[in-house]
């Protein structure tokens, strides 16, 4: 196991934001996860680019971080295509993504959309990389509202993350004092911290929340997603058992998914669980899982793949 | 935040929201059944999430502030909905316009995205076998 790190209660971390940033608690799975990125080749719809006589406009590409959310990239992706020809004096909140014909929800982290529209998909046979670079369509025009949420502005965004937020705090601790009590400025930090890409402006703050002060979790922010679409799993998990054992991802895939988790694998497994892109051992502690592989929104996002159908 | 109260894209089927004054039964989808013999397929499990869920579970919705209240409070709504429609529904009840700014909350403590499925806001976080709504004309609880 990684190091835990221990010394988030020393008075040095009550850094407000006008002292410099303090570097993160050292942990390396967090920051490995942090650094995680995608490589994504965005093309122009070829019926908007028709319409407007471009046929040929070329593809923006652009590395993302996995933890990123596509209304983070949009400005950089509407200024190439206007760049190339594009005509466009709308709202960046107008532009949306599509992946072989699936409207991309804005809202997901763009690591959680490529595991299930790109892994998962395929069954995580795309891990030898050959959906990469992952290919993005760009909509300026006839914004999908039955299928997307519809934001007022880019900075809903914001709101939704620091929802999500909330909602992790409320399931682990029956209520979002921890992140209500933060000051204005610390909560600022965390999404600041995402957009400028900033591990440790991030991570020194985000720390107190996963780590929860040391106070074991009620239950443990997680979503299960499984193929085609389905609705996606959130239930109230304990992090422990009824001996007070920490839960294996196994105990807490076999509550909600018993015939493709079982506790005890009579042949072949039939499902995997991928987190971040890599598929973790199923005996990984659930809280420990949870402190270090949550997406910056709190919340442990499992996209089920089906190995053996 | 202003998510919550932009216009949802998915109007409800006028019968998904039965008013429920006297609240009996709360039928909230339990666990799966026990699994008993062979483990069902993954198609199997997938087709099985994938079906409608038609149990029901209590909303009960309380007005913060300068926002007109509801003449009944307490409603069911079908648990495979998403939060949605529970935002759809209750600007129909409160006679609010798309673009009447109107914010929700569930517990006073956080407003899930419109795309949540209401049975697992209700697994986690109901009260008592109520979901509480608290909904508002500004921004509550940031």
């Amino acid at each position: 196991m990684p190091p835990q790190p221990g010394q988030g209660k020393t008075p040095a971390t009550a850094a407000s934001s006008s002292t410099p940033t303090q570097p993160a608690p050292h942990n390396q799975v967090a920051k490995v996860i942090w650094d995680g990125s995608i490589p994504i080749q965005f093309s122009w719809d070829k019926a908007e680019a028709a319409a407007v006589g471009s046929n040929a406009v070329e593809s923006f590409f652009f590395e993302a971080q996995r933890c990123s959310y596509f209304p983070l990239l949009t400005s950089h992706v509407r200024k190439h295509f206007v760049d190339m020809a594009l005509h466009f004096i709308g709202d960046d909140a107008e532009v949306w993504y599509e992946y072989e014909g699936t409207p991309l929800k804005w809202h997901y982290p763009i690591g959680l959309l490529y595991d299930i529209h790109g892994l998962q998909a395929s069954s995580g046979q795309g891990m030898n990389g050959s959906l990469l670079p992952w290919k993005v369509t760009v909509h300026f025009q006839n914004f999908p509202g039955d299928k997307l949420i519809k934001s007022q502005a880019v900075d809903s965004c914001q709101d939704y993350f620091m929802s999500m937020i909330k909602e992790a705090d409320y399931l682990r601790n029956g209520s979002t004092k921890k992140v209500m009590n933060m000051s204005k400025s610390d909560q600022t930090q965390l999404w600041d911290g995402l957009w400028s890409n900033n591990y440790d402006r991030f991570w020194g703050m985000n720390h107190k929340l996963v780590m929860n002060d040391g106070v074991i979790a009620r239950n443990l922010p997680i979503r299960i997603y499984l193929p085609e679409n389905c609705p996606v799993i959130q239930e109230p998990v304990s992090p422990v058992d009824d001996k007070e054992q920490p839960k294996t991802l196994r105990q807490v895939l076999n509550s909600s998914l018993p015939d493709l988790f079982p506790l005890v694998e009579t042949g072949p497994p039939v499902a995997a669980a991928m987190i971040h892109g890599i598929i973790p051992s199923l005996d990984t502690s659930a809280i420990w899982a949870s402190q270090n592989m949550s997406y910056p929104d709190n919340f442990l996002h499992v996209v089920v793949i089906i190995i053996n159908k | 935040m202003s998510s919550s109260g932009t216009p949802s894209s998915e109007s409800p089927p006028a019968s998904v929201l039965a008013p429920d004054a006297v609240v009996t039964t709360v039928s909230s989808t339990s666990a799966p059944a026990e699994p008993t013999g062979p483990p069902a397929s993954p198609s199997t499990v997938i087709a099985n999430h994938k079906k409608k869920d038609t149990s029901k579970v209590v909303v009960y919705f309380r007005a913060i502030g300068s926002v007109p209240i509801m003449k009944q409070n307490i409603y069911t709504i079908t648990a495979s909905n998403k939060f949605s429609t529970v935002i759809q529904f209750l600007r129909t009840q409160i006679n609010y316009r798309p673009s009447d700014p109107l914010f929700l909350y569930i517990n006073s403590a956080f407003s899930p995205s419109p795309d949540e499925i209401v049975n697992n806001l209700f697994k986690c976080f109901n009260t008592n076998g109520k979901l509480i709504v608290n909904y508002c004309a500004s921004p509550a609880w940031g």
